[in-house]
């Protein structure tokens, strides 16, 4: 029998068409070209020269690069179960409809409408060992000046806390996951003497599990990524306390080791691919992202 | 009807994929006429921006209808470098004319077939106003692939109105001198030196362990192993130096810090190249008339040696048609004719690589001709010799060294794995 032909075939190859040149060109193509130099020894200038997996064995052997990648797993769990989770209980706050909610939730958002630039250079200043807030205040309980930023024992957490603070992008997803919850549920809890918190617990969170795993995943991904932030504050500094793989790899490309770049750009997508496949087996349940996949 | 759509809808996605070629196609120009595309940093509030407008205007009015340079602005230092990089891997020559700052690392540029050699064109007076030193830098592997233009001796800057005011009456000369006159600034109330650990290249400490090292090991002494003596005494100095006279932000800090340190006048002992002299923060400053630029206090047995470096090299995009090379060489010589370079150096206070019979009027711009010409040699600084891996090794176990981390010999070691030999 003659498989009947889909009558929108047409339409729909139009319409996909400029999204798969796009994807093809700006995706796939860097991809593969990253993968096949990766497996190179090249500089950028003159030919490629094939060498397998040397980058790739020299990379996993350089303990200022593995260090990259612990720093990007902490980034990752930081964005995901520190950032996500602030996020969730403002939402949860705001989503009761305080009076103001809509002042905060416009003020929680506005540092994402910020220039990265300009908030690495204000929380340069704040941490400051002369002139900074967190140092005078230091000052002001009689402790003596700390180099936050200049000190390996301390400059990754500083940065890491002011990206972790950022909430208001994961917090307007929650927020309008928890206002499309039927008022029905809590109405119906309150006539059975669920307390606030009770209400929270076994409505607003079960009812949030796939918003939140999606906040989770997308926070992780982000962590796994992280550069600007960190490049402007720290430049990877000092000592490599605060590099991450993306800076790892611009430092490469700066000094027109290409190969080795393209080999940390591949492991970087796979790491990056690991955590997301991970989070979403690990509390994929009740994920739209999951369930779409499945 | 539906055929019609779908034709319709067929050339107009084919008219935006083929819009990337048609935006990259060459400017038009007038009948005969060479276009020469010059992407060019000395724009915009540069200070070198102003003459070099003007000699392009002149050589485009004495060559109207033959040939015509076009700047394309490019104000960002970085994205610039970024640019010339990237439009070489990817086999494209970043313009007609372009300007790399050349060092170890980005000599690798000499191997790509779209940089123009000039042996052939360099010849008889053009090649003679040149300084044969900064020639033989620039020429790799016999190949003289660039032009060695704006240069830079980075000597050491003193506040003296704060120099004074703690007992100093002169820049130090030696290192007895140079520790006394710290401890002096020190109990006067101000943090002696702008030191810092930041940025790819821990500027200002990077000329500071450079003087050091060439004063300990030599004019040669970046051809030895970084484990050597000189390095080690010199990563020694450097703990010392950032621990006692330094501010507490010099860890992490970067130039903008560093710098900033000293025009507020909380330092009174920098380290910088000429360009700084033109900036209108620093002239604004109370003690600018007190600003003396002197030699590094030698650390070791040898004297005399300056810092320098090849700050800015030109290079032109290799051409088949003998019309347009012969237009680039045109070009070229005009630009580095002294009498157009001496006009840049007038307006800016930088100094270059052609030789001309120009003398600074500015006090401070003055200094530094007259320490080039008291230096019996000069050497280049780490960051030049040794490349970008290397120096960033450099910058970040700085940070580790001078918190007592590692040890100056693991320092130096760490430094030794990022050198490519």
């Amino acid at each position: 029998m003659r498989k009947r032909r889909n009558p929108n075939a047409v339409k729909i190859a139009l319409f996909l068409t400029p999204v798969l040149v796009l994807f093809t060109a700006f995706f796939v193509y860097p991809f593969v070209f990253t993968f096949v130099a990766s497996l190179t020894r090249w500089r950028g200038i003159g030919a490629m020269r094939f060498i397998g997996f040397a980058n790739f064995g020299k990379l996993l052997g350089d303990p200022t690069f593995r260090l990259a990648i612990r720093n990007n797993v902490i980034w990752a769990l930081a964005s995901g179960f520190v950032q996500v989770p602030l996020a969730a209980l403002v939402a949860l706050i705001l989503a009761r409809e305080p009076r103001g909610w809509k002042a905060l939730r416009t003020i929680y958002f506005l540092p994402n409408v910020i220039s990265t630039v300009a908030l690495a250079m204000v929380w340069s200043a704040l941490y400051n060992p002369q002139y900074g807030a967190f140092n005078a205040i230091r000052g002001l309980i009689g402790l003596a000046p700390r180099n936050y930023l200049g000190d390996p024992a301390t400059a990754l957490v500083s940065v890491i806390i002011q990206g972790v603070l950022y909430i208001g992008y994961f917090m307007i997803i929650i927020l309008a996951a928890a206002m499309s919850i039927p008022r029905e549920l809590y109405e119906a809890a309150e006539i059975d003497g669920a307390t606030t918190l009770q209400q929270e617990f076994r409505i607003t969170i079960p009812m949030l599990r796939g918003t939140l795993v999606t906040a989770i995943t997308l926070a992780m991904a982000y962590g796994m990524r992280h550069f600007e932030s960190t490049y402007l504050m720290t430049g990877g500094g000092p000592a490599y306390a605060t590099t991450t793989m993306g800076i790892d790899l611009f430092n490469k490309m700066d000094a027109l080791r290409y190969s080795e770049a393209s080999a940390a750009g591949v492991i970087l997508i796979l790491l990056g691919t690991l955590v997301i496949v991970g989070i979403r087996k690990a509390l994929g349940k009740g994920d739209p992202m999951a369930e779409a996949g499945q | 009807m539906k055929g019609i759509f779908k034709r319709a809808l067929g050339v107009v996605l084919v008219a935006l994929l083929a819009l990337p070629a048609l935006v990259v196609a060459q400017s038009p120009s007038k009948s005969g006429e060479i276009v020469l595309k010059w992407p060019c940093i000395w724009v915009g509030k540069d200070s070198k921006a102003q003459a070099v407008a003007e000699i392009v205007e002149s050589f485009n009015t004495a060559n109207a209808g033959k040939i015509r340079v076009e700047i394309e602005p490019q104000p960002d230092y970085n994205a610039y470098e970024q640019k010339v990089r990237t439009s070489l891997a990817a086999g494209v020559a970043p313009g007609d004319i372009f300007t790399i700052k050349l060092n170890a690392t980005t000599k690798e540029y000499y191997q790509s077939k779209l940089l123009m050699e000039f042996s052939k064109e360099l010849s008889g007076a053009w090649k003679s106003s040149f300084d044969a030193g900064a020639l033989a830098q620039s020429t790799v592997d016999g190949k003289l692939k660039t032009l060695p233009f704006e240069t830079a001796i980075l000597p050491i800057w003193y506040n003296m109105d704060a120099l004074r005011k703690a007992g100093v009456a002169a820049p130090p000369a030696t290192m007895a001198e140079f520790w006394t006159a710290l401890d002096k600034l020190k109990a006067s109330g101000v943090y002696p030196m702008s030191q810092m650990t930041g940025d790819v290249n821990a500027w200002t400490s990077m000329i500071w362990f450079s003087h050091f090292a060439v004063s300990l090991g030599g004019q040669k002494v970046w051809e030895k192993p970084f484990t050597d003596k000189a390095f080690v005494e010199s990563a020694k100095l450097m703990q010392r130096i950032f621990k006692d006279y330094t501010t507490p932000d010099a860890v992490g800090a970067g130039a903008g810090v560093s710098g900033g340190h000293f025009l507020a006048g909380r330092t009174a002992v920098f380290a910088n190249g000429p360009w700084y002299a033109g900036r209108a923060d620093l002239r604004a400053t109370p003690f600018f008339p007190s600003v003396t630029i002197a030699a590094a206090p030698s650390a070791g047995p040898n004297k005399g040696i300056m810092i320098s470096r090849l700050q800015a090299n030109i290079a032109a995009g290799e051409t088949t048609d003998k019309a347009r090379r012969a237009a680039i060489i045109n070009f070229l010589k005009y630009l580095t004719a002294p009498e157009n370079v001496a006009k840049i150096a007038k307006s800016s206070g930088a100094m270059f690589a052609v030789k001309t019979n120009y003398l600074p009027e500015d006090a401070l711009q003055k200094q530094f001709y007259t320490i080039a010409a008291a230096s019996k040699t000069t050497a280049t600084d780490l960051e030049a010799a040794l490349g970008a891996e290397a120096t960033l090794e450099f910058a970040q176990q700085l940070g580790a060294l001078v918190l007592g981390q590692i040890t100056p010999e693991s320092f130096c070691a760490a430094v030794e794995r990022k050198i490519d030999r």
